[in-house]
């Protein structure tokens, strides 16, 4: 009997703490979105502008081709902080740079095409 | 004997036991400025076809006689090749386009390239040229006991103005390919079959491609090829018994052709890049051949430095180039820059073939390699396809037949 109980107590402890954790993480979830800012890179004429684009933190970067090319959005890191699929005329890709650092990136199909971007 | 064709060209006319060649060697000098590059051309052009042979010491494919009977023309080759080399390796490595020392035919106009190798050595012929030629003459001058079409950038799948119809394009190569007098046993696609690797792409060129009268088609991959699943596609539906990423190699009567892949794994800011792996399936691939055997190596990106500044050079091509050195002839065909464009260093003649979807510039000529737009028109007349005739000279039959076995 008193070992249902203390299980109960347990149970009921447990609750309550996935319950605040949560709360904690969806409070810092809308945090960092309040924080957020935005930040735009063309691609154009094989390559991307600018060259080198300076945010901070939580900002949200979005990549728009404008070529007639397919272009794609790959870090030049390893591992690769992020990669796009493909990007046909129009098609956009975004990203959300969480840690200060340089960032450089190139285009996977046409590596000439480098770029970078500074997270402060 | 050596006669002068237009300002960079020589006629040779070695004897009666060897077909005549006829080749565009050019000063070293001359050909300094970009500008003569397009005189080389209008001289090609103007002569109704494009040939290019070099050699740096005896016969292509040809026996140690054949060599000593050859030795007139050879001494003249030698003597223009030293003149050359040392420029040659100069801008090579320095500059990486190739202005100096060495031959260079470049076409911005025309259907493309119909290629002949005779005795090992790569001759080729502007498509429309071909198609001017009346049906007999045009027979004698493509029949030989081997010759294949190539068609590369087929970009399936582009739709932009400066072609709204790649598919119409393709068509128009297939039945171009249909309508040589001579039927090329089998056909080379040098990649960039898709525009985003799409499997109604892929699906679309195979479906042109069944009306082609060559049955076979042998494929590399372009980067557009491999977009987004890291070759996987491409490997399935093409690269049935290749090594790694596609890579293979097949003889036919005599010649040891060579598919390559310089497409994978691209780094920021490089340029195509073969791999160690590749590289040492090469050099065992080549190995046990004997240095009479023609190569023909075919992949996407040039693998000679065509214009690093665009990406339109390949990394480690130089290892690859090294295990070649011992043959005679070898001939390097790619696709990539959408525009004709050859070169001859040492034994190795390079030749980058036409797109049937769109043209690009020339080196340098714009400010980014994007498609060149032109009247829909004049379309046709910058796209095209590369025919290419192994010929074998009667000595050198008996030589390459015997490596064989």
């Amino acid at each position: 009997m008193r070992r249902s109980v203390s299980v109960a107590v347990f149970i009921t402890v447990e609750i309550l703490v996935i319950a605040a954790l949560s709360t904690g993480r969806q409070n810092a979830a809308l945090a960092a979105q309040q924080k957020t800012e935005a930040a735009e890179v063309k691609i154009d004429n094989f390559s991307f502008g600018p060259a080198t684009l300076t945010v901070s933190v939580g900002t949200t970067v979005t990549w728009t081709n404008r070529d007639d090319i397919p272009h794609t959005v790959t870090s030049a890191d390893d591992p690769k902080a992020f990669k796009s699929k493909v990007l046909d005329t129009d098609e956009k890709f975004s990203f959300t740079f969480t840690q200060p650092g340089t960032y450089p990136y190139f285009c996977s199909i046409h590596p000439k095409m480098t770029a970078k971007v500074v997270v402060q | 004997m050596w006669t002068q064709l237009g300002k960079h060209g020589w006629k040779i006319s070695p004897g009666n036991n060897w077909p005549c060649l006829t080749v565009c060697i050019n000063e070293t000098r001359p050909i300094r400025g970009a500008g003569s590059l397009d005189s080389l051309t209008r001289a090609a052009l103007q002569a109704g076809w494009q040939e290019t042979a070099t050699k740096n010491n005896g016969g292509i494919g040809v026996s140690k006689n054949e060599e000593e009977r050859m030795s007139p023309i050879t001494e003249a080759r030698k003597t223009v090749l030293r003149n050359s080399q040392n420029e040659l390796l100069h801008d090579h490595n320095h500059d990486g386009i190739d202005r100096r020392g060495f031959l260079k035919c470049m076409a911005w106009a025309g259907t493309g390239t119909f290629c002949v190798i005779r005795g090992g050595m790569l001759r080729s012929y502007s498509m429309s040229r071909l198609a001017e030629l009346d049906p007999r003459e045009m027979a004698k001058e493509i029949a030989g006991e081997l010759s294949f079409a190539q068609i590369s950038d087929s970009h399936m799948g582009f739709n932009k103005a400066a072609n709204p119809d790649v598919a119409g394009t393709l068509q128009a190569a297939v039945d171009k390919i249909n309508g040589l007098a001579v039927r090329p046993e089998f056909l080379l696609h040098t990649g960039d079959i898709s525009h985003l690797s799409k499997p109604e792409e892929f699906d679309a060129v195979e479906q042109i491609l069944k009306n082609a009268k060559p049955k076979d088609t042998f494929y590399v991959p372009g980067e557009h090829d491999v977009l987004d699943d890291d070759g996987k596609q491409f490997l399935d539906r093409f690269g049935k018994g290749s090594q790694g990423a596609g890579w293979y190699s097949f003889d036919k009567k005599g010649v040891h052709f060579v598919g390559l892949v310089n497409v994978m794994n691209l780094k920021a800011g490089g340029l195509g890049t073969l791999g160690h792996d590749q590289l040492e399936w090469l050099e065992d691939d080549v190995k046990h051949l004997k240095h009479s055997t023609p190569i023909v190596v075919f992949a996407h990106i040039p693998l000679w430095s065509v214009y690093p500044e665009w990406g339109w050079g390949t990394e480690d091509s130089a290892q690859a180039l090294a295990y070649l050195k011992k043959f005679g002839s070898v001939t390097v065909l790619n696709g990539h820059i959408h525009q004709t464009m050859q070169k001859v260093e040492g034994n190795v003649t390079f030749h980058a073939a036409a797109s049937t979807a769109f043209p690009q510039p020339a080196p340098g000529k714009a400010d980014s390699p994007g498609p060149v737009k032109v009247p829909a028109e004049q379309l046709k007349s910058v796209l095209g396809i590369t025919d290419v005739n192994f010929v074998r000279g009667k000595q050198a039959l008996g030589v390459v037949d015997s490596t064989l076995e």
